[in-house]
């Protein structure tokens, strides 16, 4: 009887339900008719205590930083960038699309916020020069996808939660995927270039433009304290004897830091340095919260507080585009969303205990397994039943209700944990972008004043080299698992 | 439908105030948030001393947070849901349709208000493991804070919920009743995504 | 059948609780002849820490739960009497006073007139054996080694106050992140039961050093709702209490067969156990006696308790040291 709960849950959020309403009522209703009236006192102390967990406040300090960096002209600094790059290739626009989605996407845990960041910026440029919108509106909401893989991931956080993972584990195992279907996409973006004769753009879109003394010096320092710090892991990686650490060699690293960059000054062209610099405090977002995370210094939600504050004083400090009123909106507006998703989570969690109490998981593994037990068949059928689900239903709610199903049946059959979770998080984000029901479509489709309909037929090729990059993922360990392996998080 | 409108005036004006205060209260927990994180860090790092509240008081402003700002989030239309089928239909269908999903989402938060009312008052007999009114500041004993003001988050989040829901309900049948002239649009705001 | 038991632990069916648990079911539902079902949820799907499953015990959707003491601070406050360090000098006196069940009726007695009836402590086991100080950095054999230390402990203060009480530096971390917590010296040490620190691998995360100085017992409190036990004839509450007392015998040997080969894993893995000497326990004894008066002037009814479980720990000394002298002769 209590099985019944999944159909009548998919029929009521095909009809239409919101989500967080679906996954109370399908359960609520089946306990209620069972007579089992004292677990809907169940069903509602877990979607309280689903919401009710520190790890999880990750999700709304990093979509807040996000917010306040979107605020703080730096979504523009990305972009310029990113043109400085790979502008002149052909298709340059759509190449500097995807590389924006990847500096992006170090700031940000959010496709929806990359789509209506860069789309805002991108697609008007890119129909300027030529490019049809709905392609426009493709490329943009295709190259997305990448924010959640590439930390930090709200997505992963959920993961994480449900699943009792170490969500620095999985940011780690983000990295290489999330550069992978940026390279995908990259590949497909020149194939297409020859075929339709997709124009060049100009490396540096605004001439002799000015840099602010603060954002000068900040960008002056922080270049080299970074590469002091790369030249500095060098020291320590030194082979036994000769290995060297301590502040003060740090300290001393500066200098080769320092002439090292007045001998690239000489060389290179003062537009294209003045937009290197203009990047120079953004990206410093990612190496905070991964290096903090990675160095110890604080775990993933502090991090994310770190984040905010940076975030804050990059804005407010450095430069100088947000005012003090924006921030009462921009906190609210994180608050609102915030506010949804957790509803949506603690939902899912109550969801998650019936599925438990009808005893669907076992029945469900049972099933799985049946079908084979050779784990790299049964990985393909779940790619395909994830990608299906994926087209359907956010990637939040998925995550939360398949996890804790598929996750254990896989484990026991050999998968690494860390290694799964980026299989379903990965396929999941990819189903944001694909047709009938993928969120960035609609936001794509509200950007560019483009119907849902025509970007989701556009899309079509990048989607392929998508699904491509998820076998390539699900066949590969190491592309997940290298980095975390390196960094000691992963067996 | 003189009725309904008449119903409507007050609830829409509960609405537009009490939503926006629960939202400036709720920019004021996350904000809250941040600074409690970042003193918890500054403690342990800086003065290698940490604090035993910081993580529980965090995830206190949280519930609130969340309690107080998702019902402007279903105001304004910001609970995700599949609206493909409502989209196909003609008009007139399609409004009896939302009708009819606003009656069952009704049914749920009447259930949560119930179920919430007896988990606040279970909180009652539990105390927060860390959290405590400071009393002996001001001379009294430091009293531990009950996990009731906690759990009243989420019960005062299903009442503000439901209150908008109520307003969803009479507006759609307004529509239905083609008295839909007048209505003042709910600005759907456009929100932040964490997706 | 007549009643069905729905019976949680937040654990996985590697661990002591569901041992106990197995045990529990198959002598009830045999002595019950089959009137009794018991049904199992071990993990977190019906709830996923102390605080939430206690409620859930109150408001009678779940019949049977264990938790830790800390698991139980936020409405027993003083059951954390188990987190008290050196109270019990070892698992033979442990037993005795737990086996013995007057300390018990004390805590289960406090435990319903707090709940309003609600929640009944049915019997005290043991989880995972003892706890002791483990760290990533050098060997603990006194107090003054663990100075300054960044030591993980869990979000109550009992914990916390004896973390501090000791020089260290207290720091609470969920329990899924302290794998990494540990690796990136976010935390430099944990106070864990051997079992559990193999059981997440933390000596690849650099833990290394162990020192058994077992100062806490790790008391598995197994509570039941009362009003469904209550409800229940005579005749088949007394086999829900035997079947207790078969699964308190299962949980006080289960761990220590499962120590036998964590041990050896940990020293395999690298990692050094270092038994301290009587004085250096001496020292320790001595550092942490502010956490007693600590814990009588904080934690509501805890003078009464610490009082009851001394009483307790005496009478069971004076019995065994009686047999031992009586055995060895
Ligand atoms: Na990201
Ligand atoms: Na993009």
């Amino acid at each position: 009887m209590l099985v019944w709960f999944l159909p009548v849950f998919l029929v009521l959020l095909m009809i239409g339900l919101p989500v967080f309403f679906a996954l109370l009522f399908a359960p609520g209703a089946l306990l209620w008719l069972n007579g089992q009236e004292r677990d809907l006192a169940l069903l509602y102390r877990n979607l309280y205590n689903g919401m009710d967990s520190f790890p999880l406040m990750a999700l709304p300090f990093f979509l807040l930083a996000g917010e306040i960096m979107n605020r703080g002209g730096i979504t523009e600094r990305l972009v310029q960038f990113s043109q400085a790059f790979m502008g002149h290739l052909r298709g340059g626009l759509a190449h500097v699309n995807i590389l924006s989605s990847i500096l992006f996407a170090g700031l940000s845990g959010s496709a929806v916020a990359d789509t209506s960041a860069l789309g805002s910026t991108l697609i008007p440029a890119m129909e300027k020069q030529g490019y049809t919108r709905r392609f426009a509106a493709a490329i943009t909401a295709a190259s997305s996808v990448i924010g959640p893989i590439i930390p930090p991931s709200g997505i992963m956080i959920i993961y994480a939660y449900v699943m009792g993972q170490s969500v620095a584990a999985l940011f780690l195992a983000g990295i290489v995927p999330g550069i992978l279907v940026g390279l995908g996409l990259m590949v497909m973006v020149r194939l297409m270039a020859d075929r339709y004769d997709l124009p060049k753009a100009e490396r540096i879109v605004e001439r002799g433009a000015a840099i602010g003394p603060v954002e000068y010096w900040v960008s002056f320092v922080l270049l080299r304290l970074n590469l002091a710090g790369v030249f500095y892991l060098f020291a320590l990686m030194l082979p036994e004897g000769m290995a060297v650490g301590g502040l003060a060699v740090y300290l001393a690293m500066l200098i080769p830091a320092h002439f090292l960059l007045m001998a690239w000054r000489r060389r290179a062209d003062p537009d294209f340095r003045t937009v290197c610099k203009k990047a120079v405090a953004p990206l410093q977002t990612p190496i905070i919260i991964l290096g903090g995370i990675l160095l110890g210094v604080f775990t993933p939600t502090e991090a994310a507080a770190i984040a905010v504050l940076y975030a804050l004083i990059i804005s407010y400090g450095v430069l100088g585009v947000m005012k003090i009123s924006d921030l009462a909106d921009v906190l609210r507006r994180s608050a609102i969303a915030s506010a949804t998703v957790l509803l949506l989570v603690g939902a899912a969690v109550a969801f998650k205990t019936v599925v438990s109490l009808s005893h669907a998981p076992e029945i469900l593994a049972e099933f799985i397994l049946a079908l084979s037990e050779n784990p790299l068949i049964l990985l393909f059928l779940i790619n395909i039943l994830l990608f299906i689900v994926g087209m359907f239903l956010d990637a939040g709610p998925a995550i939360i209700i398949l996890g804790p199903i598929l996750g254990p049946v896989f484990t026991s059959l050999g998968v690494d944990p860390v290694h799964f979770a980026i299989i379903m998080s990965v396929n999941l984000t990819v189903g944001l972008a694909t047709p009938p029901m993928g969120l960035v479509l609609f936001v794509a489709s509200s950007v560019s004043g483009e119907k849902v309909e025509t970007i989701s037929k556009a899309i079509l090729p990048f989607l392929a080299v998508e699904v491509l990059v998820i076998f390539l993922i699900t066949y590969f360990p190491a592309i997940s698992l290298t980095v975390p392996r390196l960094a000691g998080f992963v067996n | 439908m003189g009725l309904i409108r008449a119903m409507l005036v007050p609830i829409e004006i509960w609405n537009d105030w009490a939503l926006a205060l629960g939202r400036w209260l709720a920019l004021l927990a996350l904000g809250l948030m941040v600074a409690v994180i970042l003193a918890q860090v500054w403690f342990r790092y800086v003065l290698n001393n940490a604090l035993p509240w910081p993580d529980e008081a965090a995830r206190f402003l949280m519930l609130w947070m969340t309690g107080l700002a998702a019902p402007s989030g279903l105001r304004r239309g910001g609970f995700v849901a599949i609206d493909m089928l409502s989209e196909a239909l003609p008009r007139r269908l399609a409004d009896i349709l939302i009708l009819v999903l606003l009656f069952i989402a009704m049914i749920v938060l009447v259930m949560g208000v119930q179920l919430g009312w007896t988990h606040v008052n279970s909180g009652w007999l539990f105390a927060s493991s860390s959290l405590r009114l400071p009393l002996d500041l001001v001379g009294g004993a430091s009293v531990k804070i009950k996990l009731a003001w906690m759990y009243m988050s989420v019960f005062v989040g299903m009442v503000l919920l439901s209150i908008v829901n109520i307003e969803l309900i009479l507006r759609r049948i307004l529509i239905i009743g083609g008295r839909a002239e007048g209505l003042k649009p709910l600005s759907p705001v456009e929100l932040a995504e964490a997706e | 059948q007549e009643y069905t038991l729905r019976a949680t632990a937040n654990s996985n069916d590697q661990d002591e609780d569901y041992d106990g648990l197995v045990v529990f079911k198959d002598y009830v539902e045999k002595a019950s002849n089959g009137a009794i079902e018991v049904e199992l949820f071990i993990g977190t799907q019906l709830c996923a820490n102390g605080t939430e499953c206690l409620q859930g015990i109150a408001d009678g959707s779940i019949d049977i739960f264990v938790t830790t003491s800390g698991g139980a601070a936020g409405i027993f406050p003083y059951v954390q009497v188990f987190d008290l360090p050196y109270l019990m000098r070892d698992d033979r006196i442990a037993e005795a006073v737990l086996t013995n069940g007057t300390f018990t009726r004390t805590l289960r007695d406090m435990a319903l007139e707090d709940s309003n009836n609600a929640i009944r402590i049915m019997t005290v086991g043991n989880t995972g054996g003892w706890r002791n100080f483990a760290n990533t950095q050098k060997r603990i054999a006194t107090p003054s080694d663990l100075e300054g230390m960044k030591m993980r402990t869990v979000v109550a203060d009992l914990p916390q106050e004896l973390v501090k009480t000791l020089g260290a530096s207290p720091t609470p971390i969920p329990w899924p992140e302290l794998f990494t917590s540990l690796q990136t010296g976010v935390v430099e040490g944990t106070k864990n039961g051997v079992t559990d620190i193999m059981n997440m691998k933390f000596t690849d995360a650099g833990l290394q050093y162990l020192t058994l100085d077992g100062h806490a017992y790790m008391a598995a409190i197994w509570v039941m709702n009362n009003e469904r036990f209550m409800s229940m004839p005579e005749d088949m509450r007394t086999v829900v209490v035997n079947g207790f007392k078969e699964l308190q015998q299962a949980t006080f040997a289960s761990p220590k067969r499962k120590q036998i080969s964590a041990y050896e894993a940990f020293t395999e893995a690298g990692g050094e156990i270092y038994v301290p000497t009587a004085e250096e326990m001496d020292a320790f004894s001595e550092a942490v006696t502010p956490v007693y008066d600590w814990f009588e002037t904080n934690v509501d009814g805890g003078g009464e308790v610490l009082q009851a479980l001394r009483d307790s720990v005496a009478a069971a000394e004076e019995e065994i040291d009686a047999e031992i002298a009586a055995d060895i002769q």
